[in-house]
């Protein structure tokens, strides 16, 4: 049964900060975490503040080639947004395999990312192009890349007083692809086995930037960067790709649970990112050929 | 479409004005709309809520169970533990029909008292003002549990030293068949290939978890209106609790799915002593994470066939081996183990045949009933050890099915002669071709078609000598009633029973009103299982509207002076064939049958065929009214590297006897795909030391709408069944091949069988490196 609960329905932005300054609660976005959670196992008095109302948390801006995505910005909107394909095709891939269209039209991508588990789907497409986040609170603002947001196992660095705000990154290159693929154990409504992120930017022939982001697989999403570093400086024969994919898998510290085994866990990292990457390598290539 | 003669029912030649069309089944706009109310949407005033209690312990004694805090939480009612139930402790678990015995033992108490034998095992029952309340005193009752060994697989559970779980060695219910000459059968063969298949636990994962309302009304009768597919379980609830079994009555609501998870009772009695108690209503719906816990799911199964063949792919002998895991009470173990035994060989003749079956006792969750009951389970080993024999000869598969296939005529594992068509062959050379071209491998997927065929009952137990009444009236404005306590669980059961009607009587369907689910005010119809419902109520309604019919045309005939077999009926017109001048609207022959005292309705009784059983020592005997027969056909892509399995085409091909509803059956195929993918590919309840770890549907992995392939149903109809106009039942038979069929999908599309099921990519990377490193 789902216990009792407080809500605070804030009506700005300056409102929200200001609660969450002064009393012990939690930001509720689109209830897809919070609510399964209290239901399972939570007590009853918590108290929750609505972001429902406050619309200048919602929705995409493409500035030049950056794009700023407010953090209550939900799944659907990502599938929704026109320009989205170009500024994010791994965001987009992942939004269309996100949950289920009934979550994804609730499902907010601050809350996937502030919700830090290692399954969160958004985080390797978001850590594939390099976004940062911003946080906001009653004392000021801070952006910080979301590599170094996350900190371990749903451990974070959002403080409790604060919102997330945005998510921004640049739009990748002209010569680059930009891919995600998910695993899970049904197509609809999974929690993710394995989740990958790639980014690969070629340059006259040669790889000159590469991402290579991981879910399901450690105690928090991570980049592959040793992987990465293999693959920059030259172009990516079917040895250096395996190699890299080897490498990611390694650098993987999956567990056993009832989805899979951590065994199967790595193995699918390597078959996965090598099968991105070689994607990823003709895709970009193909566009350098016209 | 095609026919045979069929030698029992007699084939009806004339077309069917209304059988057989897809109509609107009358519960669909109450369902589409939303109006249609279920159990757990019923209040009353003064209603209260009931929680229950479960063990959190597999297996542990119960030193004590002390309710005084909730007892006094303000808002609670009544707490009841086992102390506080009457002494005829226990109810019956299994279900005998109307008139036949208990099987041995399979008494379950209502409340765990001294011991609980499997984690989720009720404890205590409260009944307070709201949910929150119930739900706050459940949570202040101390358990004090002193954990005792306990025994969690079915070969430990058999093996000496055991602890006991049930009766004094584990064993809830064995079976044998000896058949013909076995090892002059294997002598004959020219190889021979031996497996082992092993199956998990299913949940049925109904969209309604039980649900349930009971209170005591004016005439001190106790009251239930329930989500069940046995309304005859007021008899069960009356014995367990002490009351003459007119004293209450159970109602069956539209039931949000069943699939044999509401069988055998689930809460009605805990209900049923809570209201007692409280002298109010009390109502419960049990949370998703509890309903796991509260009925059984399907039984894992371990089964070894070894097969004699000779080089031309005929079977001369085989040998089976059954072990279930029971869980902690028998239930219906006994019978699901029974079903297992009878189809052991699937749609094949067997002349040379050994089967040895075991349901043994565990610490894990009661398995109960489950769609197929066995059967399935069965069937899966027969159709992977097709494809396995077929290998090992160098043949098609379909050419060695072809050469077994079992044919009208020939008898069965244990002797009974098959007198309905058998039309495996057809069904599956039909299913396959709808299956068309395969596409193209590409580097990584591998694409698979496999086939599977089976055999599977319908109708009861013949030794439970089953019987079904309903009662069919005209009203004076020529509307139409029929009145039948069959529980309606979703597959149109009561909407079946109009159309039967409507084809009779001639009026269209939407005239027809079927009342039904009552266990006091309709005629009893049995229960909503063994796919059973179309053809006991069917029959028993064909029954009554037929006489109802032969009062009216019998007054007509008088008044126009003609012999009642020159008239027919349609339109909610009565008419002289070939005369459409001689006519009267049926409200207007209806009131001539009143004006002349003959009766309006009908209240007709169907019999299923009985049997004495059969012989514990050759396991040979008349077991089942009759059998239906079909295939399916998949298609899948396997990614060779990642192991992900996507089916592509899901293909049913059924001979039904005869449609009563085409929608209703493809509907029944529709979902049968989906359900049997779950059981090949995600759906698995895993448990540990007794524990369930897959506790929610977000762990419990059925197949979601993203999942779903192209299905298409294609329906044969021989008009041979025993159903009404010679249907056979198919709410089970459609689902028995679904699994086995894609798991030899994937052996094609991979090139390697994977014998335990759920086929999870892990398990597919596995087989494919183990295949890679031996060559
Ligand atoms: C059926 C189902 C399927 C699912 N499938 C997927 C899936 O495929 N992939 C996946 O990744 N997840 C999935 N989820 C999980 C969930 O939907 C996502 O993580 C979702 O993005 C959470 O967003 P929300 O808005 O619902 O967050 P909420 O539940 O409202 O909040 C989650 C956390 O984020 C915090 N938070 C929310 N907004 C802010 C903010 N602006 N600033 C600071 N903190 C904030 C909350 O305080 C809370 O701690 C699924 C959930 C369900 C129920």
């Amino acid at each position: 049964m789902l216990p009792s609960f407080e809500l605070l329905e804030p009506h700005s932005l300056d409102e929200a900060l200001k609660m969450l300054a002064t009393s012990e609660a939690t930001p509720l976005a689109g209830g897809t975490n919070l609510l399964p959670d209290l239901r399972a196992h939570g007590r009853a008095g918590r108290r929750f503040i609505s972001l429902a109302a406050l619309d200048q948390l919602r929705g995409v801006e493409h500035k030049g080639n950056r794009v700023i995505m407010g953090g209550s910005t939900t799944l659907n909107d990502i599938l929704r947004d026109p320009l989205m394909p170009k500024a994010a095709p791994s965001l987009v891939s992942m939004a269309k395999v996100f949950a289920g269209t009934m979550i994804r039209n609730a499902a907010t991508i601050a809350g996937n990312i502030c919700y830090g588990s290692p399954s969160a789907d958004a985080i390797p497409p978001l850590l594939s192009v390099d976004a940062e986040v911003t946080l906001t609170s009653a004392a000021g603002e801070r952006t910080l890349p979301l590599d170094s947001f996350l900190l371990g196992y749903k451990k974070t660095a959002h403080q409790p007083d604060e919102l997330l705000k945005t998510v921004a990154w640049t739009i990748p290159a002209a010569d680059s692809a930009n891919l995600f693929y998910k695993l899970g154990r049904r197509r609809g409504d999974a929690i993710t086995v394995v989740g990958v992120a790639v980014t690969v930017v070629i340059e006259s022939g040669s790889c000159s930037k590469a991402r290579i982001a991981l879910g399901s697989v450690a105690p928090t999403v991570f980049r592959a960067k040793e992987a990465e570093n293999i693959l920059i400086g030259g172009p990516l024969t079917a040895a250096t790709i395996d190699q890299a994919a080897l490498t990611a898998a390694q650098a993987s510290r999956p567990i056993d649970d009832i989805r899979a085994s951590a065994e199967y866990r790595r193995h699918a990292v390597h078959m996965l990112v090598r099968r991105l990457l070689t994607q990823a390598w003709q895709t970009s290539g193909a566009k350098q050929h016209d | 479409m095609n026919r045979m003669e069929n030698p029992l029912a007699g084939v009806k030649s004339e077309k069917f004005r209304q059988v057989g069309k897809p109509l609107i089944r009358t519960d669909s706009p109450t369902k589409v709309y939303g109006t249609a109310v279920y159990a757990g949407d019923l209040t009353m005033p003064g209603m209260l809520y009931a929680a229950v209690l479960h063990s959190e312990r597999a297996s542990a004694l119960l030193r004590r169970v002390d309710t005084t805090r909730a007892k006094e939480l303000p808002g609670v009612h009544c707490v009841l533990t086992a102390e506080d139930l009457p002494a005829s402790q226990g109810v019956m678990t299994d279900m005998p029909g109307q008139t036949g015995g208990m099987t041995k033992n399979t008494k379950q108490p209502i409340l765990a008292k001294d011991r609980v034998r499997f984690c989720g095992e009720p404890i205590a029952l409260v009944a307070a003002e709201s949910v929150a309340i119930a739900e706050q005193a459940i949570g202040l009752i101390d358990v004090d549990y002193q954990d005792i060994d306990g025994v969690y697989d079915p070969f430990d559970a058999l093996a000496p030293g055991a602890p006991i779980v049930y009766g004094d060695d584990n064993v809830v219910a064995s079976y044998k068949i000896r058949k013909g000459d076995i090892e002059k059968g294997f002598a004959e063969a020219d190889v021979i290939v031996e497996n082992t298949f092993t199956t998990q636990y299913q949940e049925q994962a109904f969209l309604e978890p039980e649900a349930a309302l009971a209170w005591v009304d004016e005439l001190e009768v106790l009251n239930i209106r329930s989500s069940t597919q046995v309304v005859e379980h007021y008899r069960a609830v009356a014995d367990a609790i002490g009351l003459p079994h007119n004293r209450v009555r159970l109602r069956a609501e539209f039931v949000g799915g069943g699939f044999g998870g509401k069988e055998v009772m689930t809460i009605e009695v805990w209900l049923a002593l809570l209201a007692l108690a409280s002298r109010r209503p009390v109502r419960l719906v049990q949370p998703r994470e509890r309903s796991f816990l509260s009925h059984g799911p399907r039984h894992p199964f371990n089964i070894t066939h070894r097969t004699g063949v000779t080089r031309d792919g005929k079977i001369t002998a085989l040998q089976i081996s059954f072990t279930s895991d029971a869980g902690a009470y028998a239930k219906l173990s006994p019978y699901i183990l029974l079903y297992a035994t009878v189809g052991a060989t699937g749609p094949y003749r067997v002349d040379n045949l050994h089967v040895d079956s075991v349901s043994a006792a565990t610490n894990n969750l009661p398995a109960c009933a489950f769609r197929g009951f066995g059967t399935m389970q069965a069937n899966l080993a027969c159709e992977g050890q097709m494809e396995e024999i077929a290998k090992t000869l160098g043949m098609d598969s379909m050419e060695v099915r072809r050469r077994n296939f079992i044919r009208t005529g020939d008898a069965n594992a244990t002797g009974q002669i098959i007198r309905s068509a058998v039309w495996s062959d057809q069904c599956a050379t039909q299913a396959l071709a709808a299956l068309g071209k395969r596409p193209e491998n590409s580097q990584t997927t591998r694409i698979g078609h496999g086939v599977a065929c089976y055999q599977q009952s319908y109708g009861r137990i013949l030794w439970m000598k089953d019987s079904s009444e309903a009662w069919v009236g005209v009203e004076m404005d020529g509307t139409v009633v029929v009145r039948s306590a069959v529980a309606d669980i979703g597959g149109g059961q009561s909407s079946a029973l109009a159309q039967i009607t409507a084809e009779i009587l001639g009026v269209p369907m939407k005239e027809v009103v079927v009342y039904f689910g009552d266990g006091a005010v309709t005629p009893l119809a049995g229960t909503s299982t063994a796919s059973r419902a179309l053809y006991m109520s069917g029959n028993a309604t064909q029954m009554a509207a037929t006489r109802v019919r032969e009062n009216l045309l019998g007054c007509a005939g008088r008044h126009f002076s003609v012999e009642a077999e020159e008239l027919d009926m349609n339109d909610s017109q009565v008419f002289v064939v070939g005369d459409p001048k001689r006519s009267m609207t049926i409200n207007d022959c209806v009131k001539l049958c009143a004006a002349e005292g003959v009766h309006r309705h009908n209240l007709a009784i169907f019999k299923a065929p009985t049997s004495e059983g059969i012989d514990p020592e050759t396991g040979q005997g008349e077991v089942f009214p009759d059998f239906t027969y079909g295939a399916h056909a998949a298609q899948v892509a396997v990614d060779i590297e990642t192991g992900e399995v996507r089916v592509l085409q899901s293909i049913g091909a059924h001979d039904v006897g005869q449609a009563i509803n085409l929608r209703a059956v493809e509907g029944q195929v529709e979902g049968s795909a989906l359900m049997g993918q779950g059981f090949a590919l995600c759906e698995e309840l895993i448990l540990e030391q007794g524990q369930l770890q897959t506790r929610s549907l977000s762990e419990y992995l059925i197949p979601t709408s993203e999942d779903v392939p192209k299905i298409k149903a294609i329906i044969l109809e021989s008009g041979s069944g025993l159903g009404p106009f010679g249907s056979k039942g198919i709410g089970e038979p459609v689902y028995a091949p679904v699994a086995a069929s894609i798991a030899n999908a994937v052996t094609d599309a991979i090139g390697v069988h994977i014998f335990e099921l759920p086929i999870t990519p892990e398990k597919i990377v596995k087989a494919l490196r183990r295949k890679e490193t031996v060559g």
